[in-house]
């Protein structure tokens, strides 16, 4: 009975850090920016723009629109990227439709992906870079707090110490 | 097995200091000792100790005579720090200035002080056993009550209320003209013309001293000596004839008292009156101090209080100096918090003789 | 016992008169606060999705005889710990959420079995031994978040730390969670928001509640609720089964503040939780519930009543004084003053039922000494 017990305690915490793991990679949140930009040198050979791209991500309601070397910005939550690109090489041409699917590393936050490279058919290392945002300043003022259920009085009924501070 | 005489001397030492004392009383000692080594000097950490001690020592002993009738510590302190704002803030209505006005203020208070003790002592002797949650309600929920009672009474000097609109008192004012400092001149000690940073407030400690002194007479009094009977073993009280209730009260209305006199004394020595919300603050000081002093849920000295304010006013005073000097970040507001309130657990948790 | 039960007004006055005071405060300010209907009722049914989680945690306490349990802000600072780093991780959304749940789960037991010891340790004084645990745990919880997050515990991202490197910011930012759980089914009937989630949540609670009540724990618990000595002798571990119900109340509260937080999108790092027993103690108490006997119907009709109050209670004090702290500083007192009221209601309750228990013994006693 006692070992009874014992088993279906572990179980659950096993059950509990099994679902923690499945949430931290389903729940994983990645920003990726969208580059349509030429890239002038890889392994000796440019890869250009392209005139126009429009790609929708399931999820987001408005369709992202590239001009020549525009960049934009999707989010995902999980893994895998999935889009659709409808791409116009050159001006006139008749767009092609691609879908896509990308396998996102955890630790970045923000990825870059450059599309142009992508749609070549490059290996990862070519298209794909970690955004990394500018340093913010120093004194960058913070946001408020919402207000929950809060008395507008005091911080936190001053039961904590002494008047003078 | 034998013991040699200082060992047992020692064992008796140590549980007659209790270790939270001991513990913080050493602490205290090193940051004084570190205190030179961090270039804060030793005489300015003294002043301001001393200083501390003179502004708080009285609404510590204003924990006193409830713990001495068992109504356990005094969470309802809020109550005569109400009734000494009452006084304090018509005293100086009435328009008196100076010394005059810090007499007032007490004379004032002192009618308040009866009248919230003695309600509250009433309630307290309906609900005994379950003093301290109660008491804490009821100082909250009496100070969010004046809050709204200071901005309707229409106090009208214009040096307290609002400055632009003139309806309702501010925040907080300045006693400059007032009662600023009025025990702390008295005899005032002052070596900075010497070159020596030490300023000792000598008039406030001896207004705490003849205060204390006469709390240590009252107790010994044949209704002193029933109070502390009564929280004792209230049954044998009963049993001897002792009008526990009327003891219970009048210890409520005594700690009230000296409550609204303790946050004119602070008054004094901060400069500053604070209003509103402020009340609030005054409760963990005080019962932290009386607790740290070796004080527990029914048991308390007037040595207590000394020793107890010193301590835990040394603490409030030395850590940000000493601490923020030593590694260059201010967690002394983080320490005090968690010595104090971890005191006052640890002082609820303590099996207490006689308890209920 | 069985007896005749008939309705006695007086009585009726007496047991409720929380609620229908605060009816009346609420019928009386309403009119006043100038409030179309349509406003009041989106922001009642956006503070009952929030709030009510948080105050069924304080039922099982009540249960097991150990009071209100004012140590519920415990698991809501467990809650907060584990919205940090989940935020810090950049995990979003409703997993976000589950997985804040998840790790709050430790926390929240560790702190409901220290302060469950502790109490077990001061019987007869649990609420005050909560009341001071908020605050000395919250020194704890400051030392943690203010001096060790980012400097001993690894924080990756700058935008949560300080800018001096370590410590948390005082504003923890949900963008990516925020009302994760009330948008995922929201219909809007009438323009009132439903947070249908939520309440698909809190009825899971219940239900659990429910039937937590019948299982052999709780059982023993309301044994242990009503005589503590009765329970021991009948072999109940006493002690154990107080503790059991402190760490329930403590981990429920921490999802309760985690659903609380997700649903307001930010929160202040250290002092979003120093409110939260209150109210939810407060709004118990509005509800008609009494230190030793709670139900779920007094948590429904306390979030409502009391909410409504808050709602309305500055506005109509703008309207009658013109001062807008007035109103402000009402709402306070009328909320530690329920408290307050309730409080003493059961101290005195409480005297009573001893000393006519002590006059029976007496009176046994004497009947015995007669007989011999």
């Amino acid at each position: 009975m006692k070992k009874k017990a014992l088993l279906i305690r572990l179980a659950a915490v096993a059950l509990c850090v099994a679902l923690g793991a499945v949430m931290m990679v389903v729940g994983r949140g990645h920003t990726i920016y969208l580059d349509n930009k030429t890239i002038e040198d890889y392994q000796g050979q440019e890869y250009k723009s392209f005139e126009r791209v429009n790609i929708t991500v399931p999820g987001e309601d408005e369709v992202i629109k590239l001009a020549k070397r525009e960049r934009d910005m999707a989010t995902c939550m999980g893994q895998s990227f999935h889009m659709t690109v409808e791409v116009i090489e050159k001006k006139g041409d008749e767009p092609r439709v691609e879908e896509i699917d990308l396998k996102l590393p955890y630790n970045m936050d923000g990825i870059i992906v450059n599309l142009p490279a992508l749609l070549a058919g490059l290996p990862e290392e070519a298209w794909m870079t970690e955004f990394i945002p500018a340093p913010e300043p120093e004194d960058s003022s913070e946001e408020e707090p919402n207000i929950g259920d809060e008395f507008g009085m005091g911080e936190d009924l001053g039961m904590e110490g002494d008047a003078v501070a | 097995m034998e013991q040699p005489a200082y060992a047992i001397g020692l064992q008796y030492w140590l549980k007659k200091m209790g270790y939270p004392r001991l513990i913080i009383g050493g602490f205290l000692l090193v940051l004084f000792i570190m205190a030179p080594l961090t270039g804060s000097d030793l005489t300015t950490q003294f002043t301001n100790v001393v200083n501390r001690f003179s502004w708080n020592a009285v609404l510590v002993l204003a924990m006193v005579p409830m713990i001495h009738s068992g109504c356990g510590l005094n969470f309802g302190i809020p109550l005569g720090v109400l009734a000494g704002l009452l006084g304090g803030t018509l005293a100086i209505e009435m328009g008196f200035t100076g010394p005059m006005s810090f007499v007032m203020a007490i004379v004032v208070s002192t009618p308040f002080a009866i009248l919230f003790g003695g309600g509250y002592g009433a309630l307290l002797n309906k609900i005994k056993g379950g003093e301290m949650m109660v008491a804490t309600y009821v100082g909250l929920s009496s100070v969010s009550f004046m809050c709204i009672m200071w901005l309707v009474i229409p106090y009208k000097h214009p040096s307290i209320v609002m400055a632009y609109t003139g309806v309702g008192l501010r925040n907080m004012f300045a006693l400059d003209s007032f009662y600023a400092g009025v025990l702390a001149d008295f005899l005032k000690i002052d070596l900075n013309p010497l070159g020596i940073n030490l300023v000792i407030p000598t008039g406030s400690i001896l207004f705490f001293a003849l205060l204390a002194f006469l709390m240590w007479a009252f107790l010994h009094t044949k209704t002193g000596t029933a109070m502390t009977a009564v929280g004792s073993n209230p049954t044998f009280a009963k049993a001897s004839g002792i009008n526990v209730d009327r003891i219970r009260m009048l210890s409520v209305i005594l700690s009230t008292w000296l409550g609204a006199v303790g946050v004119l004394v602070y008054q004094q020595g901060f400069g500053f009156v604070q209003l509103y919300t402020a009340p609030m603050n005054m409760t963990m000081p005080a019962v932290a101090a009386v607790l740290i002093g070796g004080a527990s849920v029914n048991k308390a000295s007037i040595s207590n209080v000394v020793i107890g304010t010193i301590l835990f006013q040394g603490l409030v005073t030395m850590t940000p100096t000493v601490i923020t000097a030593l590694i260059h970040t201010d967690v002394s507001e983080v320490i005090r918090i968690i010595v104090s309130n971890g005191m006052v657990v640890y002082a609820l948790t303590r099996k207490t003789e006689g308890a209920k | 016992m069985k007896m005749k039960k008939s309705f006695n007004g007086f009585d009726f006055l007496q047991n409720n008169l929380v609620p229908l005071m605060f009816i009346i405060i609420c019928v009386i300010c309403y009119p006043l606060a100038d409030l179309s209907p349509g406003h009041l009722l989106n922001e009642i049914v956006n503070r009952m999705g929030r709030n009510i989680f948080l105050i069924l945690s304080l039922l099982i306490p009540i249960m097991a005889g150990m009071g209100l349990n004012f140590g519920m802000t415990l698991g809501a600072m467990a809650g907060q710990i584990a919205l940090i780093f989940v935020t810090d991780w950049q995990i979003w959304g409703i997993p976000g959420v589950v997985l804040a749940m998840l790790l709050s789960i430790p926390l929240s037991v560790l702190l409901g079995l220290m302060c469950g010891k502790l109490m077990n340790m001061a019987k007869g004084r649990e609420m005050i031994l909560g009341y001071m645990m908020n605050y000395f745990v919250g020194g704890l919880y400051q030392l943690v978040v203010l001096f060790l997050m980012g400097s001993v515990i690894p924080i990756i991202h700058a935008s949560v730390r300080l800018p001096r490197g370590f410590g948390i910011r005082t504003t923890v930012n949900l963008t990516s969670m925020r009302q994760c759980l009330d948008n995922l089914i929201a219909p809007r009937p009438y323009g009132v928001k439903i947070p249908v989630l939520n309440f698909i949540i809190i009825a899971v609670l219940c239900l659990f509640i429910i039937w937590f009540r019948r299982t052999k724990l709780g059982q023993d618990m309301r044994a242990v609720g009503q005589d503590m000595e009765v329970a021991r002798a009948a072999g109940i571990n006493v002690d154990r089964t107080r503790i059991i119900s402190i760490i329930i109340s403590t981990v429920f509260a921490g999802f309760g503040q985690i659903i609380y937080l997700q649903n307001l999108g930010n929160f202040a790092t250290y002092t979003a939780h120093t409110q939260t027993g209150m109210f939810c103690i407060a709004a118990l108490l509005v509800g008609g519930a009494s230190v030793e006997k709670a139900s779920i119907g007094n948590v429904f009709l306390g979030v409502i009543l009391f909410h409504t109050m808050f709602i309305v209670a500055p506005r109509a004090g703008i309207a009658i004084t013109g001062d807008a702290m007035i109103g402000e500083y009402f709402r306070v007192f009328v909320s530690y003053g329920v408290i307050t009221l309730a409080l003493v209601m059961y101290e005195i309750k409480k005297r009573r039922a001893k000393s006519q228990g002590g006059a029976l013994l007496a009176q046994a006693q004497k009947e015995g000494g007669v007989q011999a």
